[in-house]
């Protein structure tokens, strides 16, 4: 067993890095008083993963869309009971999600933290499903998806994802459809789970007031062996320009809603942290609230306070979204463009990246307030064999004068995406 | 006894003005909330809903939004913030602030007073022109609330859960919404704004709260030195009363463009022991253990979330569920027939020892987090006695089986509330 603390001297904090001889990564991290224990034990495994192989088969398999999700659902069933009738017994609350590259069950809890290990280390290691308990299933996801159908965000989101990819399955709902979910069956539920459910696949993440050494003796007991099945997953190509310019759907809203994206190219491990925190650098000293940018498109009533940016990356996909209301999102769009043009013709203000880089930083120490975020960020970082701890050297590296290459790179205003929700009464239209 | 690592202490500083300390060495940040608490009525929700917001995006010496951002990033990236939350037939206005503590900055900086000078100047200095709010940033903060409240639709779980108060609190302060309606909203002016906030000021009850690894005597100072330059009238606040069952169930369906119905069912209750009706409603609804979960979710498959809240402020518990349309009836007969078994008993004692952990699991969590913990006492102020959340847990192990056969013995159906697809009208 390969065991070492990892250290921040910025911020004087510590975890324990286990790499379990099963092949799972393990990471502890202690806090000292805490009432609450969070636990994550998650696989590289969510909606995208719909295109892989193993040593075992000669070419890449490709499987209907939801799986992850679904395997998700039908791992809370055992045998004989409900898996959250195991944690019934210990107080723990308990859940699990799905996302686009991963699929994490946890708990969180005050009391009896180890017998809330072994039950998730048992349960997510002992999948039993039945055609019956598969089907049964179709109804439920069937209602979580029509959920979502009704949940404005959600489809401005995801119609967005549908203009710029037009191969990369990121831009299929993470549940996937009515009619994918209808091919599903046991056979494809285990054959995935054998695939994906494998400890060289999977990170254990446990943030709390936690005896390390009880920790790894149940780690012993509980993880099973399991033989490296040389995982690989691969996409369709994607083409770097966009799908389509523009996609509108029309809901029962009050006022339209956009999401704006800017295709680049993804990069890997620590060159995508670092895409990453750079470009989120680049978002906020373009159009944060501090910026000279906003304040004109807020004193004009182009945007209201909703307005927010983001990076959205992951295995074979970046962009940055801008997302709000307005009641002219093509001229927000427009204006954005023509924003970027002038920031890559005329440079940043030095003092205003010297803020954001505290705020960014502010922001990280807040984590260490809280199990949940430290646990949730440490598997984040471990799933791309990174350490939370990069992150934060990565923030505090950052330059100014990187902040003009990265607009450059990440920024391509011919690569731009519209998604509007109108409200209805509006025109729905793709182009 | 239980021993939760929080010290708590809450004093008077004038007529209606407390300030609350609540020191947890464990946190790595330092939070404020302050909140004003008046009557809530039809007339003056939209009116007070936009004083928050005025508020909490500039003041006398930050006069414009982005000389207020670019400080508050200076400060690490400190946040404030301002909006109007309903606290049952009361409007609580809040102003919340929060920052890394100073021993995080990389320059010795003192950012925890600093952030509660802006906060102050906030509260007690606002950016004016003459005697009325600085007039363009009004108006946009006032196009800002109108759009909030149309937006309040686009959200459909949660404007069902708005429609659905309209009936189960007809005729009570409860019924109103939070940010007021758009008749009324229309009507404010700059003008009329600051007059209400001066009023507000006088008038409202209004509670600090700072919570921290150490006590801020800086930030105390500030606050309290500022609020104690207000002249105050205040004369006292109306406690949320009971919500009163009515003779015969309302029942509301409601067309609206949803794929999938969503269904709020309200009951009525005047049951007393907090606790109890807690550990009932764990076994009813509110844990993936419970009956709604295991019946109407896992067992029936009639839908994707099915679960209870509770109010205890007006004595109404809800279940929410999200269903097909067409399977609504059969939802609601299971509901009711899951509470008819908790009527009579229909439990076993791991159900109530399971409940009760699940209670304690979240209870015992509070004091992790600086807004769970402020909430925690807020919610109880007002109350004969206020618990912490280890006496609570203690009041929580004397609930007994009867107690709790009692508490669901107490639920009489009220309200059923249904927004539905057009197609199924």
């Amino acid at each position: 067993m390969e065991k070492k603390i990892v250290k921040n001297d910025r911020t004087g904090e510590q975890y324990t890095y286990v790499k379990h001889p099963t092949g799972l990564d393990i990471y502890i991290w202690k806090m000292e008083d805490y009432s609450t224990t969070y636990a994550l034990f998650g696989t590289k495994y969510g909606s995208i993963n719909t295109k892989f192989k193993t040593k075992d088969e000669a070419d890449f398999i490709t499987v209907p869309n939801g799986i992850a999700h679904y395997l998700e659902h039908k791992l809370f069933e055992n045998e004989d009971c409900d898996v959250f009738s195991l944690y019934a017994k210990t107080g723990a609350s308990a859940n699990a999600y799905t996302s686009f590259d991963k699929t994490c069950y946890l708990f969180s809890c005050t009391d009896n933290v180890y017998d809330s290990l072994e039950i998730l280390l048992s349960f997510v290691q002992n999948p039993y499903f039945t055609e019956e308990t598969v089907r049964k299933e179709q109804g439920i996801i069937g209602q979580e998806i029509r959920m979502y159908d009704d949940d404005a965000g959600w489809r401005v989101f995801f119609n967005m994802l549908q203009g710029m990819y037009h191969n990369h399955p990121v831009k299929i709902d993470i549940a996937g459809t009515v009619e994918s979910i209808a091919q599903i069956n046991a056979d494809l539920l285990y054959k995935c789970y054998y695939t994906f459910y494998n400890l060289n696949n999977m990170v254990l993440s446990i943030a709390g007031n936690v005896d390390e050494d009880r920790v790894l003796e149940i780690c012993d007991k509980f993880l099973k062996n399991n033989d490296n099945p040389e995982l690989e997953t691969a996409f369709e190509d994607e083409p770097e320009t966009v799908c389509k310019k523009e996609v509108v759907q029309n809901l029962e809203i009050s006022m339209p809603m956009f999401n704006i994206g800017f295709k680049a190219k993804p990069e890997k491990g620590l060159d995508a942290l670092r895409a990453e925190v750079e470009t989120n650098f680049v978002l906020s000293l373009l159009a944060d609230e501090s910026s000279d940018f906003y304040k004109k498109l807020y004193d004009e009533g182009l945007i209201n306070s909703s307005f927010s940016s983001e990076v959205f990356k992951g295995d074979g996909y970046f962009c940055s979204i801008f997302g709000g209301e307005s009641r002219d999102p093509r001229l927000v769009r427009d204006r954005i463009i023509e924003e970027i043009d002038r920031c890559k013709r005329e440079g940043f203000d030095r003092e205003r990246f010297d803020c954001v880089k505290k705020a960014y930083y502010g922001a990280l120490i807040r984590n260490f307030n809280d199990a949940e975020a430290i646990a949730t960020n440490v598997i984040n970082a471990g799933m791309e064999r990174l350490s939370f701890f990069d992150v934060i050297e990565t923030v505090a590296a950052v330059a100014f004068e990187d902040m003009a290459k990265r607009l450059d790179k990440q920024f391509d205003t011919k690569n731009v995406t519209i998604s509007i929700i109108e409200p209805l009464g509006g025109k729905e239209e793709q182009n | 006894m239980i021993k939760l690592p929080i010290n708590y202490n809450r004093e008077k500083i004038a007529d209606g003005i407390h300030y609350t300390t609540i020191i947890n060495k464990r946190l790595k940040t330092n939070y404020f909330i302050v909140h004003l608490v008046t009557e809530l009525s039809e007339k003056t929700a939209s009116l007070n809903a936009i004083v928050p917001a005025v508020l909490s995006a500039t003041n006398a010496k930050l006069p414009t939004i982005t000389d207020f951002s670019k400080k508050l990033s200076s400060l690490y990236g400190a946040s404030l913030r301002g909006y109007a939350a309903k606290a049952s037939d009361n409007q609580d206005l809040v102003i919340s602030a929060a920052c890394i503590n100073d021993r995080y900055c990389f320059d010795g900086e003192k950012i925890t007073e600093e952030l509660a000078g802006i906060l102050a100047d906030c509260l007690t200095d606002p950016h004016l022109e003459g005697e009325a709010f600085f007039e363009s940033d009004f108006a946009l903060k006032k196009q800002e609330l109108l759009d909030d409240i149309d937006a309040e639709i686009n959200e459909k779980r949660s404007y069902a859960f708005k429609r659905a108060n309209l009936s189960i609190f007809k005729g009570e302060p409860a019924a109103i919404s939070a940010k007021g309606d758009r008749e009324q909203a229309e009507k404010i002016t700059a003008d009329s704004a600051y007059r209400q906030y001066k009023k507000l000021l006088e008038t409202a009850r209004i509670e600090i709260f700072f919570v921290g690894a150490e006590e801020c005597v800086e930030s105390k100072k500030i606050l309290t030195d500022a609020l104690l330059k207000i002249s105050r009238n205040y004369g006292g606040d109306s406690s949320s009363k009971l919500s009163p069952l009515k003779s015969k169930v309302c029942r509301v369906t409601e067309p609206h463009d949803v794929a999938q119905s969503k269904m709020f069912m309200a009951f009525k209750t005047d049951y007393e022991d907090y606790p109890a009706m807690r550990l009932m409603l764990a076994i009813y609804g509110a844990t993936p253990i419970s009956k709604l979960f295991m019946n109407v979710r896992e067992k029936l498959s009639l839908c994707y979330y099915c679960s209870s809240m509770y109010n205890d402020k007006k004595g109404v518990v809800y279940v929410d569920s999200g269903i097909e349309h067409s399977n609504v009836k059969k939802a609601e007969a299971e509901i009711i027939n899951q509470l008819d078994a908790m009527q009579k008993g229909d439990f076993t004692e791991e159900d109530f020892d399971n409940a009760r952990k699940a209670i304690i699991n979240v209870w015992k969590g509070v004091t992790d987090g600086a807004r769970t913990i402020a909430d925690w006492y807020f919610n109880q102020i007002g109350k004969n006695e206020i618990y912490s959340p280890e006496e609570m847990i203690e009041r929580l192990m004397k609930v007994t089986r009867e107690d709790v056969i009692a508490a669901s013995n107490s639920l009489k159906l009220d309200t059923v509330y249904v927004l539905t697809g057009k197609e199924a009208v």
